[in-house]
């Protein structure tokens, strides 16, 4: 079985796939993908860092925004982003948009969840050492709660940037839209699974050069700053 | 290493250099009739004159309301009776004309020493030069100029805390709020920044009330102790230290004022034990059987 499976087009080599991979990058279809699934990336992770963050610092400092919002937003992240798509869809029809819009919930919800546990496990006594010296209203929040609570919103943005990624590539699977997940549909539409893996290792690398891009300075400077293990 | 035998020079680092103002002198403190009640139910109750330019210990068993009264002189809580005033004038909020230090130094981790420092400054719109000048002074009067850029983990808690010294000490408060500041220090630390509150509080006159569970930290700094008790959290006796400055760590009048205070808190702390405990509590101690035979004689 083993052996047949070996020979088997279901289970190509290394080479085959490297093959692919290298044939793919030659024609530009793969940087072609790469480029409209970073671009949509770029634009829909933007948005939810800047609403997750805000939303979360927003349920964490306002009880009134705790009692509206809170059980909604706890709720909904829970939800897995690709079900808001057949929404998006009849709301926007097959468009950019309908893309977005599953982007943004998918990670925006957790962005916010992660960063108001971050705001509410700051030490109440920087906070009570600040507003000593005089600190009080949106400088209190943006010199002293938002700074103390980096560290953990920094791994809610981790964690949203991964849940962005998945949501982009089940968005772009279901529909025509360019883009990595489309190629993984030409892939199996075709039956070449050389170039769906192809597709799967393009991914993982993006995923890492971006964390590391993204992520990997801001880990060290927290590191230094805080005195903690660098991941 | 900290080099608090040249403290002779460092007492002619001026303590205002540059800010533009001169340094503030200390503030009177009254709390007048004063009652705060928690929601827990426990509540306290004082009546309490600090003369400006004193420095006052408040010592007393954990929930005799040390801390509730920095709190209050702080403005961060509000009494749910009678006034705490300053200069007179009504406390309603905090402001940098009071300064806080905490047990622990409560430093900004995100900032280097130096702009912990300035921080305080930045929230009362001081200018970027003044800012740096005045930090540099700070850093100097405790000893941590050469440790500006470190971050505070990078600090051994003693530093951190004369740090945290220095950032009160930014706005030029009249009064200086010290709340436990070495109960998490090591002796031979502590000792050495009691020499340094003294120090700095020769120089600059501020006013100083200084909660401590420790009654030799209370009698070797104070002008005065406050003696507090609990159930409800209250004053139970003021005591004048008429000793001579600057005190040395092993002064014998220390010594014995010292034990004599922690005499009066013993039988403060045992109510409690006994409160909290069922009525088999026993004083520790009590009976002890003595063997006459084994006796060492009346002086030991």
């Amino acid at each position: 079985m083993a052996s047949s499976l070996g020979n088997s087009p279901l289970l190509p080599s290394p080479l085959a796939v490297g093959r692919s991979l290298v044939h793919a990058a030659r024609d530009g279809t793969l940087g072609r993908a790469i480029g409209t699934s970073v671009l949509r990336l770029s634009f829909g992770y933007g948005v939810s860092l800047v609403a997750g963050v805000a939303l979360g610092v927003g349920l964490a400092r306002s009880l009134a925004a705790k009692q509206a919002f809170g059980p909604l937003v706890l709720g909904l992240s829970s939800v897995p982003s690709i079900c808001w798509l057949p929404l998006a869809i009849l709301w926007f029809g097959l468009s950019e948009t309908a893309i977005q819009v599953v982007v943004i919930l998918g990670a925006m919800l957790p962005i916010a969840v992660a960063t108001e546990g971050a705001v509410r496990q700051v030490n109440p006594l920087v906070v009570r050492a600040a507003r000593t010296m005089g600190a009080r209203g949106p400088r209190l929040l943006f010199s002293v709660v938002v700074p103390a609570a980096f560290p953990g919103i920094v791994s809610g943005a981790k964690l949203g940037w991964t849940f962005a990624l998945r949501s982009l590539m089940a968005g772009e699977l279901l529909f025509v839209s360019g883009g990595l997940g489309q190629l993984l549909e030409t892939g199996r539409d075709i039956g070449d699974t050389t170039l769906v893996l192809a597709v799967i290792v393009s991914i993982v690398a993006l995923g890492r050069a971006s964390e590391w891009l993204l992520f990997a300075r801001l880990d060290r400077e927290i590191a230094r700053r805080w005195g903690t293990e660098a991941a | 290493m900290f080099a608090f035998a040249k403290a002779a020079d460092s007492t002619e680092v001026p303590l205002a250099e540059g800010a533009s103002r001169s340094p503030r002198a200390g503030a009177a403190i009254s709390l007048d009739a004063v009652a705060f009640s928690f929601d827990t139910g426990a509540s306290i109750e004082a009546h309490l004159e600090v003369p400006a330019g004193q420095l006052v210990c408040l010592v007393g068993p954990s929930g005799s309301g040390k801390s509730t009264i920095l709190n209050l002189v702080a403005g961060l809580l509000t009494p749910t009776r009678g006034r705490v005033l300053e200069n007179g004038a009504p406390i309603t909020a905090p402001g940098p004309e009071r300064a806080m230090v905490f047990q622990d130094a409560a430093l900004f981790p995100w900032l280097t020493l130096r702009k912990n420092i300035e921080y305080p400054l930045e929230v009362a719109g001081v200018s970027r030069a003044e800012r740096s000048d005045r930090s540099e002074a700070l850093l100097r009067l405790v000893h941590l100029h050469r440790f500006a850029e470190a971050f505070p983990h990078q600090l051994s808690g003693g530093m951190r805390q004369r740090g945290a010294i220095a950032r009160a000490l930014a706005t030029d408060p009249a009064v200086l709020l010290m709340d436990e500041p070495f109960a998490a220090l090591d002796a031979q630390t502590r000792e050495i920044l009691q020499a340094e509150v003294e120090r700095i509080f020769l120089e600059t006159k501020k006013t100083i009330l200084f909660v401590t569970h420790n009654v030799r930290e209370a009698v070797r700094l104070a002008d005065r102790v406050v003696l507090m008790g609990t159930r409800p959290g209250r004053i139970l006796r003021t005591l004048a230290i008429p000793l001579p400055r600057p005190r040395a760590v092993g002064d014998e009048h220390v010594t014995a004022l010292a034990n004599e205070i922690a005499a009066e808190i013993r039988t403060e702390v045992e109510k409690i034990a006994k409160e909290e405990a069922d009525d088999a509590w026993v004083v520790p101690g009590a009976p002890v059987r003595v063997d006459p035979r084994r006796n060492l004689g009346g002086g030991i």
